[in-house]
């Protein structure tokens, strides 16, 4: 009885330390937060060219993507497999929305984003009654069904009608770019901008009712019924969100490309983009970054070493089971608690024996 | 006061609760019998869980089976699980304040007070409410599912095996909280356990569920005196 | 609309894939009934199996059957491995976690594939395909009797083995119970496996199929098992028979959607479209459980 009682005191001990100390590691994250996105839009264009910018742009793209996706499976615990068909859903409303008005390049995005979002929900509102695996299948279907459909209508090139499509080569144009942010650095620090919107966005929600909601219901739904939470209204919520996060990606992801012909959305990186963010780690919103870096920065990495891109396919591959089996937090939980690890083993040598070190009680 | 008449649930060729008709008058209901009598099926109807196939159950003159089930809460119905399901990654007032926050306010006091309120009753007041839930013991995560249940104004609180793995002790202080719940709290409570020392503690009235059936009901010592009752135990558990 | 002399030998294509369906299908079904994954890497498992042999055929200049040999030996052996490597790691958790489980090895495979034969186009000619014959108007191959008939015969096999043998017994009261079945002195890792072991073979087998039915792309065979996925949510997962009556559909639906142009180009939705109809109205009723969705914080 001893060992259980002396972990008791301990766990009491720590529960009633004052929280000064989460106070000041807040203040310090936001430091360090600040910092880094100052480096980012200041410091960084001016060190890349013109394709490594270009890179950097469409990481910033795919860690909104990435940051609605782990919102939901880290939140909510629900799995979509069908984000990337959305992004193009919002690319192409994005484009046909810059050629059809003239309304300025953030509005349009707002738009996207929006409509986006409906239509998102309108896929998650099946959905809503079915249980994990067989929503994740629908979400699959789904997006299946839209990719085929995309694949054989054509993309808005600046032509009349619904779909904005014309064949002749005069009435097509490039698609446009908000007035402030025409050139490549410009437009990659108006996308991080964008990007720190969706983290304040995401931010909001994960503190505020609704993450208490969704941490409910993903640990117990009984509880979450029987603490009066709508479940079907919460888990809509959180399509809504990813939709709408996703859509505005989708928007800078056309202007980011002038042309959506260039473009392709296979099936396939949906289940990629659900590797990257689960090798990420789903359960802090830093891992989004991670995923946007693993599914953008690498493969150009590896093609400036001369390497084939397909070994990430099988890196993901590897990384999805490995995450799975044995880290479910990610890296970016895994990283620090090992980190964590070593920092005590260093103390323990070097401060006297009969220290006790502080616990990671409520880390995150 | 909760009435249950010709309460019928079927799964299959199964009935987990057949032809149950109970008065839950007011005060501590104790709700007991051997394992698979449908106690916590019944919870579950009330709850709205299950759906039963057939019966009625009035609460404080309201169809409570016609209400939506994430509605109860709201209404004032509130319960806690045979595993605990205390919200580990998030705080003790969190914990607590969502109850709130999917209810109707009850108006006047602030949810800090409420919700302090709730974690003193239970005796929790001393910790330091942002404590992630998850940190905490088996005993703290019971009784943070009983504030859960008492904060605000509910009107009926189901237990269901609260002092479940926990030692005597706190078994004994468990107790003494729920014993306090009707007078200071203000809600009728139903108690279903098989610790016949924690309900003969409690409970004043208790009911006795058999295969679905009611087979007593009445003053607890009386109950558990009863040939019947203890016929339906042998065997099973300790007094 | 097309006639009916339009629409006959697309019912034949439409039987023969069907009949690949159900024999995937059914593998699908019996796995997952008795170790809980739902394995979604069932069509690259079976590509790569079709790619090998290809690669054994034209470039290494095997003869043809012992390349399909090895085809299906490989594709036994990656699910097998995976099965009994990842497989209990992943006993306790929910059936979403061990699907997505699945997803890594199917992108493993993606990759390898890719990388080692990259996407050029290539096709695929079973000994079968060489002679047909005509029934009424319509020239019908070997292979797509071949396809139809396995499909018939694993199907009700299989379903005969689960209801007759002590093997087939033991994998349904894994597929009730894994822990009482264990405690009743059956060898759970062991009839896993051979469930796994059958499935790679069934993706083996259906992989070379359609790799001559369809064409033999990495991409679209790994795809194709959105079909036969289509066919065993129709069944509920659980129904053998069930579930070639509705890979038969799956696939009749596909085909005879090709001659009619105006929805011609969309004709590969129709897997996809079947699959949500079928999963939305197995889910009709709402499920509430104490489990969470599997994804929570790590505890099972």
């Amino acid at each position: 009885m001893d060992a259980a009682e002396a972990s008791h005191d301990s766990l009491m001990t720590r529960a009633m330390r004052p929280a000064r100390n989460s106070d000041t590691g807040e203040r310090i994250r936001l430091a360090v937060i600040a910092v880094l996105l100052a480096f980012v839009l200041l410091v960084l264009p001016s060190m890349l060219s013109a394709y490594w910018t270009d890179v950097a742009t469409s990481v910033a793209i795919y860690t909104i993507v990435a940051l609605g996706l782990a919102l939901l499976m880290g939140r909510v615990g629900l799995v979509s497999l069908g984000q990337v068909a959305v992004l193009a859903l919002g690319a192409w409303v994005g484009a046909r929305l810059l050629f059809a008005t003239g309304l300025p390049f953030p509005v349009v995005t707002i738009m996207t984003g929006l409509i986006t979002m409906v239509l998102g929900s309108l896929i998650g509102l099946p959905a809503l009654r079915v249980s994990g695996l067989y929503l994740a299948l629908i979400t699959l279907m789904l997006a299946g069904a839209i990719t085929v459909v995309l694949a054989t209508t054509d993309f808005p090139n600046g032509g009349a009608g619904f779909l904005g499509h014309t064949e002749a080569t005069t009435g097509a144009h490039e698609i446009r770019r908000p007035s402030i942010a025409t050139g490549e650095h410009a437009y990659f620090r108006y996308v991080v901008i964008w990007a720190a919107l969706m983290f304040i966005l995401a931010l909001w929600h994960v503190r505020g009712k609704p993450g208490r909601a969704w941490a409910t219901i993903r640990q117990s739904e009984p509880a979450a019924l029987a603490a009066g939470i709508n479940i079907s209204l919460y888990k809509m919520w959180a399509f809504a969100l990813a939709s709408f996060m996703t859509g505005i990606a989708g928007a800078l992801l056309a202007g980011s490309s002038g042309t959506l012909y260039n473009l392709t959305f296979p099936t396939q990186d949906s289940i990629i983009l659900l590797a990257v963010v689960l090798m990420g780690g789903i359960y802090s919103l830093w891992g989004a970054v991670v995923a946007g870096l693993l599914i953008k920065l690498l493969p150009a990495l590896l093609d400036n070493w001369g390497l084939p891109p397909d070994l990430l396919t099988i890196l993901f591959g590897i990384g999805v089971i490995q995450v799975l089996t044995t880290a479910p937090a990610g890296l970016v939980d895994q990283f620090p608690k090992d980190m964590a690890k070593l920092g005590r083993f260093l103390w323990r040598l070097v401060g006297s024996p009969g220290a006790r070190t502080p616990g990671t009680a409520g880390s995150e | 006061m909760i009435k249950v008449e010709n309460l019928e649930v079927r799964f299959g060729g199964v009935k987990p609760i057949d032809q149950m008709s109970v008065t839950f008058p007011g005060g501590t209901c104790g709700l007991i019998g051997p394992n698979g009598a449908g106690k916590t099926t019944f919870f579950n109807v009330l709850s709205g869980f299950v759906k039963p196939s057939g019966g009625s159950v009035t609460a404080f003159d309201e169809d409570l089976l016609a209400m939506a089930d994430y509605r109860r809460a709201r209404w004032g119905l509130r319960r806690t699980f045979q595993t605990e399901q205390a919200i580990e990654e998030l705080s003790l007032y969190d914990n607590v304040a969502m109850l709130e926050e999917h209810s109707k306010n009850n108006g006047g006091s602030s949810r800090r007070d409420d919700v302090e309120g709730a974690l003193e009753f239970v005796g929790l007041g001393k910790l330091n409410s942002n404590t992630k839930v998850g940190t905490l013991g088996a005993r703290e995560r019971r009784l943070v599912e009983i504030a859960r249940a008492v904060v605000g104004k509910p009107r009926a609180v189901l237990l269901d095996e609260p002092a479940a793995g926990l030692p005597d002790e706190e078994t004994e202080h468990m107790g003494s909280v729920i014993r306090r719940i009707p007078d200071e709290i203000g809600a009728l409570v139903i108690l279903v356990d098989h610790d016949m020392t924690l309900v003969s503690a409690c409970c004043e009235l208790t009911s006795v569920l058999d295969f679905g059936k009611l087979i007593a009901s009445g003053p607890t010592d009386e109950v558990l005196r009863d040939e019947q009752v203890i016929r339906a135990y042998l065997g099973a558990e300790d007094v | 609309m097309p006639s009916w002399h339009d629409f006959q030998p697309f019912i034949v294509t439409g039987l023969a894939l069907g009949g690949v369906y159900a024999l995937s299908g059914a593998g699908m079904v019996v796995l997952y009934r008795t170790t809980g994954v739902l394995n979604l890497a069932f069509g690259a498992v079976g590509a790569m199996g079709a790619l090998i042999a290809w690669d054994l055929i034209n470039n290494s200049l095997w003869p043809e059957w012992p390349s399909y040999g090895v085809a299906v030996l490989f594709c036994a052996a990656v699910t097998l491995a995976y099965g009994v490597v990842i497989g209990p790691a992943l006993a306790r958790r929910d059936a979403l976690v061990k699907a997505t489980a699945t997803l890594g090895l199917a992108l493993i495979l993606l990759g390898t594939m890719s990388w080692i034969w990259s996407d050029k186009a290539r096709s695929q000619v079973l000994p079968t395909s060489t002679h047909a014959f005509d029934v009424g108007q319509v020239a019908v191959t070997w292979t797509q009797v071949v396809a139809f008939g396995l499909g018939v015969v694993v199907v009700f096999g299989t379903a005969a083995f689960l209801k007759y043998t002590k093997l087939g017994t033991a994998m349904r009261g894994l597929a009730n119970d894994r822990e009482i079945t264990a405690t009743l002195g059956v060898p759970v890792r062991s009839v896993e496996a051979q469930a796994w072991l059958v499935s790679g073979i069934l993706a083996g087998v259906s992989g070379l199929l359609l790799s001559d039915l369809v064409g033999l792309d990495a991409v679209s065979l790994t795809f194709l098992v959105i079909s036969s996925l289509a066919a065993a949510l129709i069944a509920q997962l659980r129904s053998l028979v069930v579930t070639f009556f509705a890979a038969l559909g799956v696939g009749l639906v596909s085909a005879m959607a090709t001659p009619i142009t105006s929805i011609s180009e969309y004709r590969n939705m129709a897997p996809f479209v079947l699959a949500t109809i079928a999963l939305l109205w197995i889910s009709r009723k709402r499920e509430i459980s104490f489990t969470g969705t599997g994804l929570g914080n790590g505890r099972s």
